[in-house]
């Protein structure tokens, strides 16, 4: 089973603790536009993504009007108690290509759960989602590419395609990158593996993406960063630099909540 | 035992490599590494592949530096055996009427009740479980069955299709689109919600003609 889950986890999680909840509450996510949503009781809600981090005590029969995502791509709403979707696997995750739960639609009822709630907390700093390169580990393929494919990667400015969604982004480039030859036997794959199939035109696996494929991965985008390539619209621009382990490593702790 | 590479896949997952492709001995070294790490601590999901353990774990409990020498002194200490990994021997009936059972009749010289008896007569060993939920890839099928991937994909292969490529086989566990040969049917379920996949690396696998 694919990860599945938040696409910006550190955004899904910030929510959660902006209401009390524990940061893996299921909560809602939406894309690229808004909509509106009606409680039969009393709630407390947080609305967070890129540069948007609103709490609202909201009554009962009141509408809570879900902003349409301006900077990134995706917002979260999480509602004290969290979502009682149904459990499957040990996740809440809807996972659409298996059938695993459904996208929402108008006029849907969606159960509030009672998790047991904390203080709640405003994390303030959020990811630099608009600005600077997303780093990137050496991919377990990168000994397949030459250097000079290893710079191309990092200097093009990629586009991230109108052909991306929840499994994966398409880049596109100036020049496509010169893929191997070598026929590889289909291994695990990861969530921000960039993977160069035979068109040179790399696609990073994002929260849906496969668990395994057979295409050579020339990098890994680090933890701290998935969320900065996942809020990226399709038609912007992203670029790559490399980084070493240790540094994705201190990447991630200084991320609080990731 | 051939030393594998062990390299980082990421920030939180390290990949095990045995070098030489894809063969019966190196998928039972995998096998036998997989039983030895399955007690690992802060191991938060393992992906054992043809040449290839994954471990997944939690950066927050272990960084890499430390998983790695943990694993590389697992392989160091003891030749690593696929006997001690339990697996189970699976049975699944088959109605061989598949819409490609008579063109890989044609196209491998044999009647189609050769086709059936060598694509029922052994034991398959599960590979890998992946590409789709509960989609196992089980080998190695007889070298007299084996074909190329079709030339152009089918858009909809249905559930519970029984198929064919290379020295492969495997069952569809939902209608998605698919490329290899349709030789027959099965109403195993491979896949369900509450299970999860029917199918784990180390079970073995049999087909069971249905008349």
């Amino acid at each position: 089973m694919p990860v599945s889950g938040a696409m910006d986890r550190w955004a899904s999680h910030a929510a959660n603790r902006m209401v009390g909840n524990p940061d893996d509450a299921a909560v809602f996510e939406w894309a690229l536009t808004g909509g509106r949503l009606q409680f039969d009781r009393d709630v407390v809600a947080a609305i967070r993504g890129p540069g948007v981090s609103v709490t609202h005590a909201v009554r009962a029969g009141e509408e809570l009007v879900l902003p349409r995502p301006a900077v990134g791509r995706f917002l979260y709403l999480a509602v004290a108690g969290g979502l009682d979707t149904p459990v499957i696997l040990g996740s809440r995750s809807t996972y659409l290509p298996a059938g695993l739960g459904h996208a929402i639609k108008t006029g849907d009822r969606i159960p509030i759960g009672s998790l047991p709630t904390t203080g709640a907390t405003t994390p303030a700093d959020e990811p630099r989602y608009a600005s600077g390169a997303v780093r990137v580990l050496e991919g377990p393929q990168r000994h397949l590419f030459t250097d000079d494919v290893w710079d191309q990667l990092q200097r093009t400015e990629w586009k991230v395609s109108r052909a991306s969604d929840r499994m994966g982004y398409r880049l596109e480039g100036e020049a496509p990158l010169a893929a191997p030859a070598a026929d590889l036997p289909s291994e695990a794959a990861c969530v921000g593996a960039i993977q160069v199939p035979p068109d040179g035109l790399p696609i990073v696996l994002m929260a849906d993406g496969p668990t395994v494929g057979g295409y050579p991965k020339i990098a890994v985008v680090i933890s701290a960063d998935l969320p900065i390539l996942a809020q990226r619209p399709p038609g912007r621009a992203v670029r790559f630099t490399e980084v070493s382990m240790d540094e994705a490593q201190a990447a991630l702790r200084a991320l609080s909540g990731a | 035992m051939i030393f594998p590479r062990v390299i980082p896949l990421g920030d939180r997952a390290l990949t095990i490599t045995w070098p030489g492709g894809i063969s019966a001995k190196t998928h039972r070294w995998v096998r036998g590494l997989l039983s030895k790490v399955e007690k690992l601590a802060d191991v938060e999901d393992l992906v054992p592949a043809y040449t290839t353990l994954t471990i997944f774990y939690n950066p927050a409990q272990v960084d890499y530096q430390t998983l790695s020498r943990r694993v590389n002194a697992i392989l160091k200490s003891a030749p690593v055996d696929a006997a001690t990994l339990a697996g189970r021997e699976v049975r699944i009936p088959v109605i061989y009427d598949g819409a490609d059972l008579e063109d890989v009749a044609k196209r491998t010289g044999l009647s189609t009740d050769a086709v059936i008896a060598l694509h029922s007569e052994r034991w398959y060993d599960v590979y890998l479980v992946g590409f789709a939920p509960g989609w196992a890839y089980l080998g190695e099928l007889d070298p007299s069955l084996a074909l190329p991937r079709r030339a152009s994909p089918r858009p909809r292969v249905p559930r519970g299709a029984v198929a064919i490529a290379d020295r492969q086989t495997g069952v569809y566990p939902f209608a998605v689109p698919g490329g290899w040969h349709l030789i027959g049917r099965t109403g195993t379920v491979m896949f369900d919600t509450s299970q999860g996949a029917l199918l784990r690396v180390g079970d073995r696998v049999r087909f069971e003609p249905v008349r």
